[in-house]
């Protein structure tokens, strides 16, 4: 019989207290795998973000540059002033197609923005919109028209619909196939008020060029989250008069010049880390002067740094329980130390080693601890998730009130097709926090995980030991057996 | 077997001394009471002469060798065995456990011998059921017979014994001094007895009394 076995025969005599220490050290454990399970967790997540969030590429008008022009213009023009004109050109789908064919792009979307007055039905009306909405379109086009028509590839690549701004109630949204048809998908506001339905038609006037009357089948209608008149501004059309249709239908109403552009195409790049290359090699198939492209992994960004925040959580639970843990084991053992002097006397006037002594308390804690690990490794992966649940929940909503700060200035400029720059912050950010919103840290009890656990448990006991072994250390036989 | 050479205790100060150059010497196969009143020094003697303290001057040297160059965990691990008043057992083993637990820590020549630890029990009056109960459940007479098996399936030659009598009735003292005279005897170990009971300090072979810091031999192997 050896220290391991007297090690043996105390557990499970002082069933108690053996029950006590499972449970402290099981409990100990646990939460330490849960840190070591979050913090594995959201390093994948960090590294599927890579592949699975992507980034995108904006092609649009170089607007820097037609205004650099503009302003050129006007101050080499003497005599006579002159009102300045911004020249923008429309993006070529036909370019937009060879950066697509690029190796990295995995899809693209175009956006083509115009209006068109409503004839046979009523626009939704309100006081601010009144006086209709004017101004220049992108690539110069004037419109005036009381409807605005959102040309795009598909509704679901339209960032009011893929952040749920936009949700289809009826019918369906519009798809790659609606390209070339003449069908159309509306607000609920505005199908109400003129009593349209799935497969009723409209009629839109064109308000440049042959001012032609267009028919258009309803194949679907889409309720806004909220009301957006709210936040209109003077000389904003109503939300609810915006009507989605394919790209090519969208052209017809700007003129026959912008047939195959568009004001906008979105390149969705399937790597983050091969933004930058796919940019460059873009850059090579367009006149920069009149063209500007753009990259944004702020979906990834996002991600990644809301997954640095867990990791950084999830390494201050770890330590902050081996902290405690080892504060809470080491009381005990100075306790149990206390407890056991006439044993630990006994063990002495035997003449048995100190040495031997301590180890008996290792092996005792250790078989505590291998019990601890496979409660742990029982109830891991439950405690791990709930507490990434929290934790990403908790840096989900951070994260979307800083990302509605910062989106501010950018604006939405959605009908108008306003400033790319603000377009596209405002769908990354929207992007970003969807996919924030799909960010599930999933833990995983692997076997690496288990004896990282183990480590981590065995260095809390050797310094529980520690400190306790003092007790042992000077513990003088004669002071407990004798008098 | 063992010897002390001016030996000397005190607690605070060496004015104050228990005792002073003590020259005592004990013989294997024999039974020695160490007698005096409460508080007179003996608990210390026994502490010494068990190794579980230091002497503040002189030695006491086992086999000639001086027990502070054995080492005293050595010199308790090999050379003495120990029982005391409260028997101290392991309290979270069987009787049969305490016994195979102090043949391992002192690497007895049976130890892993259970039947060995088995017949001492038995020998010591211990059933088949006793052995294998918790230490706690026996009463007192048999836990101290237990602590005195466990001296016998030591090797040690030296047994001390620490008021060994001083929690048992008359019946149980009665065995329990019988078991240390066959101890002496049989195995031809040397007992040393710490005891206030006359009748205990009779049946020895050797009787010393502590008294006004000396100790005087008030019964000799000689006269026997």
């Amino acid at each position: 019989m050896n220290f391991v076995k007297r090690a043996w025969l105390n557990l499970r005599f002082k069933k108690g207290r053996t029950a006590l220490l499972i449970l402290v050290t099981s409990a100990i454990m646990l939460f330490v795998l849960a840190g070591l399970l979050i913090k594995s967790a959201a390093t994948t997540a960090t590294q599927q973000a890579k592949d699975s969030v992507g980034a995108t590429l904006t092609l649009s008008a170089n607007r820097e540059a037609a205004f650099k022009k503009m302003r050129s213009s006007t101050s080499t023009t003497s005599g006579k002033p002159t009102m300045p004109k911004l020249t923008t050109s429309p993006v070529k789908l036909s370019t937009a197609k060879k950066i697509a064919a690029l190796s990295g792009v995995s899809s693209y979307s175009a956006t083509v923005s115009t209006s068109a007055n409503a004839k046979g039905f009523d626009a939704i009306e309100t006081s601010s919109s009144s006086s209709g909405f004017g101004g220049k379109m992108p690539g110069g086009s004037t419109s005036s028209g009381d409807i605005t028509v959102s040309g795009v590839t598909s509704t679901a690549s339209n960032s009011n619909f893929s952040n749920d701004t936009y949700t289809i109630t009826s019918g369906r949204g519009l798809k790659a196939s609606d390209a070339d048809t003449k069908n159309v998908v509306i607000e609920t506001n505005l199908a109400k008020s003129n009593s349209l339905k799935v497969g009723s038609t409209i009629k839109l006037k064109a308000t440049t060029g042959s001012k032609s009357t267009y028919t258009l089948k309803v194949v679907g209608i889409y309720k806004a989250k909220s009301s957006a008149t709210a936040s209109m501004g003077p000389g904003q059309s109503d939300p609810a008069n915006t009507v989605f249709t394919g790209t090519t239908f969208a052209n017809t109403l700007k003129g026959s010049k912008y047939a195959g552009t568009a004001d906008s195409v979105t390149f969705n790049v399937s790597t983050p880390s091969k933004v930058a290359s796919v940019k460059a090699q873009a850059k090579k198939l367009i006149n920069t002067s009149k063209y500007s492209i753009n990259s944004d992994d702020a979906s990834y960004q996002m991600v990644k740094a809301s997954m640095k925040s867990v990791t950084g959580f999830a390494n201050k639970i770890v330590w902050l329980v081996v902290i405690a843990g080892t504060i809470i084991l080491a009381l005990i053992v100075i306790l149990m130390i206390r407890e056991r002097r006439y044993e630990i006397g006994v063990l002495l006037s035997l003449g048995e080693s100190r040495m031997k002594i301590i180890a008996q308390f290792f092996v005792e804690l250790l078989v505590v601890l291998v019990i601890g690990v496979g409660v742990a490794g029982v109830g891991g992966k439950f405690v791990g998730d709930k507490l990434a649940q929290q934790i990403v929940s908790t840096q989900t909503t951070t994260t979307s009130t800083t990302n509605q700060m910062g989106g501010m200035p950018g604006g939405s400029g959605n009908a108008q097709g306003g400033a790319p720059s603000g377009q596209m912050g405002n769908r990354a950010n929207a992007m970003a926090t969807q996919k924030q919103k799909q960010t599930k840290l999933s833990t995983q009890v692997t076997p690496q995980a288990i004896l990282l656990l183990i480590a981590v448990g065995l260095v809390i006991i050797f310094i529980a030991i520690l400190v306790g072994a003092g007790g042992i250390l000077r513990l003088q036989p004669k002071k407990v057996l004798i008098g | 077997m063992l010897t002390t050479e001016k030996l000397t205790y005190w607690y605070t100060s060496a004015d104050q001394s228990l005792f002073k150059d003590v020259d005592l010497e004990f013989s294997a196969g024999h039974s020695y009471a160490i007698v005096g009143q409460s508080g007179s020094g003996k608990t210390t003697m026994v502490s010494l002469l068990a190794g579980l303290d230091k002497p503040r001057g002189g030695k006491i040297k086992f086999n000639g060798a001086d027990i502070a160059g054995i080492g005293l965990s050595n010199y308790r691990k090999n050379d003495v065995a120990i029982v005391f008043q409260a028997y101290n057992l392991f309290t979270y083993m069987s009787a049969l456990e305490n016994l195979m637990s102090a043949m391992a820590i002192t690497e007895s020549k049976h130890k892993g011998d259970k039947a060995f630890a088995k017949q001492m029990l038995a020998k010591l009056g211990l059933s088949e059921e006793q052995m294998t109960k918790n230490v706690q459940k026996l009463s007192g007479g048999q836990q101290q017979r237990v602590a005195i098996a466990r001296t016998m399936v030591c090797d040690a030659p030296l047994v001390v014994a620490d008021e060994p009598t001083g929690n048992l009735d008359e019946e149980n003292t009665d065995a329990v001094i019988n078991l240390f005279q066959e101890i002496a005897r049989d195995l031809g170990k040397c007992v040393i007895i710490v005891t206030h009971e006359p009748d205990v300090a009779n049946r020895c072979d050797a009787v010393i009394r502590l008294a006004h810091k000396q100790f005087t031999w008030e019964k000799t192997i000689a006269e026997n």
